[in-house]
């Protein structure tokens, strides 16, 4: 029995090392050609997310992205396939080959960099603090001591967990699922603020109606970009050419109206 | 390496923390449930009733979400997130173990139960020495299932922002694009239900007492 047992851990560490291990190794960069050939795109994104990635009414995911996307396939002369996954396993799900690119309000960070082929910036965001309308918070200061909110694996994780002298300054750094549970958390007391994108912030305080504000001072100006994997520059190529043939003809800007009101795409600015 | 061993550590006891205030205070819990679901009273009976089919009948995640959030709607005030994590957990737990006491309850024959009365034993006296000894045998392998299954259930804590270990292990994946903290994970919760069906194998030939 002790044995058996020794060998099944024996095996599931095996197995382990494996998977963490084994995933590089290409034979040449055929990221454009697979997908032409399989004449779909996929692209992986949280549809929780507005207004970059979300679903609507009729449960169809919609959003500023998913309208790019559309866009940048339709000029591939492919299919765009919207797939939605788990925010946090969102590496695992692109190194294993489920999606083609993660594209979804997806902050450029030099840690990500390391491990995802990205795109040029195509918009540019920060991450800011929302808190209650009531409360006498002005800077992000005035949080010290308290608890503050955000959604796990996000890049508002990484512009608190950057930012030591703000991280040490607050009690703690309550992690959930999603914006929106932060965002409950923030009402009924539990936290102070929530950490999150200015866009997402902007938004679902207009579209909730709720008592929020978002604190002037900015935690991290940051950008947004298209993830690949590693080897697939082809594919990135590719998407990145159709992306400054909209910017040209003044596609971007239009796609960007309708969902902020303005133009805030930065590709060849 | 070493830090995110010590980071899995500290997630490992909320995780156990979890799991055994939830056991301290479901299993007595699902006792009395038990009872009431057996009671000759209708209105208990009925009452509890609902309270097991709505337990059973639910999410455990949407659960927690109701004990966190539901208060402040409802009454405007709300409870730490730690408590409400093992509220959840406890009137859940209870509603499953009240069902498997009663079971083993409802096993034990009506013959024994009127010998007992003949021998003058009071009614808490058979059920406290007559009916428990062989309850508690007959309903241990369903216990285990539960119990492991509420190991594995601690994971569902990070709904209401508890870092319990799989949410460590999820944001050290995200940290460093990695899968290894996820099977890491997994050999930490495979460890622990391996201490569970240990224990649980010894606590069944220790009552080997009928033998």
């Amino acid at each position: 029995m002790k044995k058996l047992l020794t060998v099944a851990i024996l095996a599931f560490l095996t197995v382990t090392l494996l998977v963490a291990g084994g995933t590089k190794e290409s034979k040449g960069d055929q990221s454009l050609e697979k997908v032409v050939s399989k004449g779909v795109f996929v692209m992986g994104l949280d549809d929780s997310f507005p207004p970059m990635g979300y679903r609507d009414e009729n449960n169809e995911i919609v959003g500023f992205d998913i309208d790019l996307a559309k866009e940048v396939t339709r000029r591939m002369g492919v299919t765009l396939k919207v797939q939605p996954i788990d925010w946090n396993a969102k590496e695992q799900e692109l190194n294993t080959g489920n999606i083609d690119c993660i594209w979804n309000g997806f902050t450029i960070t030099a840690e990500r960099r390391k491990v995802i082929n990205f795109s040029d910036p195509y918009v540019d965001n920060a991450q800011v603090a929302v808190v209650r309308n009531k409360t006498s918070y002005k800077t992000l200061a005035d949080l010290a001591g308290k608890s503050i909110g955000l959604q796990a694996g996000s890049s508002a994780a990484d512009a608190v967990a950057n930012n030591t002298a703000f991280a040490s300054s607050v009690k703690e750094v309550i992690e959930v699922k999603d914006n929106l549970t932060a965002l409950m958390d923030l009402e009924i007391g539990g936290v102070e603020a929530v950490v999150l994108d200015l866009f997402v912030a902007i938004d679902n305080i207009t579209r909730s109606g709720k008592d929020f504000r978002i604190l002037d001072e900015h935690l991290a100006p940051e950008e947004y970009g298209v993830g690949f994997r590693k080897g697939d520059q082809a594919l990135r190529d590719e998407v990145q050419k159709q992306l400054n043939a909209m910017a040209q003809d003044g596609t971007l800007a239009k796609i960007s109206t309708i969902w902020f009101g303005e133009d805030i795409t930065v590709v060849g600015k | 390496m070493g830090k995110l061993l010590l980071l899995m550590l500290e997630g490992t006891f909320t995780s156990l923390k979890i799991f055994f205030l939830t056991l301290l205070f479901s299993l007595p819990l699902g006792l009395i449930v038990a009872k009431g679901r057996m009671s000759k009273f209708r209105v208990v009976s009925s009452i509890v009733n609902g309270y097991i089919m709505i337990m059973r009948g639910t999410p455990l995640i949407l659960q927690l979400i109701f004990v966190y959030f539901a208060p402040y709607y409802i009454f405007g005030a709300s409870t730490d997130r730690f408590t409400a994590v093992i509220i959840a957990f406890v009137i859940n737990y209870a509603a499953y173990f009240a069902e498997i006491y009663r079971g083993g309850i409802q096993s034990i024959p009506q013959g024994q139960i009127e010998a007992s009365k003949v021998l003058g034993l009071s009614k808490f006296h058979t059920f406290t020495h007559i009916v428990m000894p062989q309850v508690v045998k007959t309903i241990l392998p369903s216990m285990g299932n539960e119990v492991i299954t509420l190991v594995k259930d601690t994971a569902l804590a990070q709904t209401i922002g508890v870092a319990e270990l799989f949410r460590v292990a999820q944001n050290a994946a995200a940290r460093q694009f990695s899968t290894t903290p996820i099977f890491i994970a997994g050999l930490f919760y495979f460890i622990m239900n391996g201490v569970v069906s240990k224990s649980f194998d010894l606590i069944e030939k220790r009552l080997d007492y009928y033998k």
